[in-house]
C-alpha cells in the first residue's frame, strides 16, 4: 500500500458557465496491489493409501517373476500368491528382486528385500519406494 | 576358524554381486557376468560340507573385489558409443 501525496488536482471543466471545479485531496491512498496468495498448494493433497497398489504395477511384477521362473504364459500368478509356492528358492528371489530395482529404477533395502515372499507385498514395497524417489526429485 | 557363513550372508554377497555387476558400462560383461554369476551360486547350491561351503564362499569374496575393481577400471575408460542391445528404441 502507498500512499500518494496529492495536494492539489486541479480539474477545469468549461461548462457555460466557466465553473472552475477543483478538487483538492491531500492524501490519496494508492493499492499497489497486493498479491493475495490463496491456499498454498506445494504439496500434492493426494491421499495415500498404505495396502493398495496400483493394477499396472502388479501386472508388471507379475510378468517379471514369469520370465525369471520360466513360468509358461498361461500360468496363473495371483497377487497373494508366495514366490515359493511358485517354485522359486531364495537365489531366485534375490534375482526377482533385483530385476524389479532395475525395472522400475528403485533401490531395495537388505531389511526389505528378506520379507517379500508374495507379489503383493513386492507391489506395495515397488510404490512405497517410487513415491518416495519422486517426493525427493 | 571362520565360523560357517549363514543364508542371509550368502544371499548378501548373491546382491552385492550383482549390484556391482549392474555398473559394468559394456554390455557384454555386464551380460555374462549376471550370467555367470547366477550359475555360480545354483552349481554351489547344493554344497553340503560345511568346508566346502566356506571355501565356496571365500572364493565369491574374492572374486567380488575383483569385479568391483574391474568395474571402476572399465568406467575410466569406457567407449563413447553405446553397444547397440543397449539403445532402446
Amino acid at each position: 500500500m502507498a500512499a500518494v501525496p496529492v495536494t492539489c488536482v486541479r480539474l477545469t471543466t468549461s461548462m457555460h458557465n466557466n465553473q472552475i471545479v477543483r478538487k483538492n485531496s491531500t492524501f490519496m491512498i494508492v493499492p499497489m496491489g497486493r498479491i493475495e496468495r490463496g491456499f498454498p498448494c506445494l504439496r500434492s493433497s493426494r491421499f495415500q493409501i498404505a495396502c493398495a497398489a496400483k493394477p499396472e504395477t502388479v501386472t508388471k511384477v507379475c510378468e517379471i517373476v514369469k520370465t525369471q521362473l520360466a513360468l509358461s504364459a498361461d500360468s496363473e500368478v495371483a497377487p497373494d500368491s508366495k514366490f515359493s509356492a511358485l517354485g522359486a528358492d531364495s537365489l531366485d528371489t534375490v534375482e526377482i528382486v533385483m530385476t524389479l530395482e532395475e525395472e522400475f529404477g528403485i533401490s531395495v533395502e537388505e531389511e526389505n528385500s528378506q520379507n517379500i515372499t508374495t507379489v503383493q507385498e513386492a507391489a506395495d514395497l515397488i510404490e512405497k519406494l517410487v513415491e518416495k524417489k519422486n517426493e525427493t526429485a | 576358524m571362520v565360523p560357517p557363513s549363514s543364508r542371509t550372508e550368502i544371499l548378501s554377497l548373491f546382491r552385492s554381486f550383482l549390484r556391482s555387476a549392474r555398473q559394468f558400462p559394456d554390455y557384454n560383461i555386464r551380460e555374462y557376468a549376471k550370467r555367470r554369476i547366477v550359475d555360480a551360486f545354483h552349481d554351489n547350491k547344493t554344497l553340503s560340507s560345511p568346508s566346502s561351503v566356506a571355501a565356496a564362499f571365500a572364493d565369491g569374496k574374492y572374486q567380488l573385489q575383483v569385479a568391483k575393481r574391474q568395474a571402476l577400471v572399465y568406467s575410466l575408460y569406457s567407449p563413447k558409443t553405446k553397444s547397440i542391445m543397449d539403445i532402446k528404441y
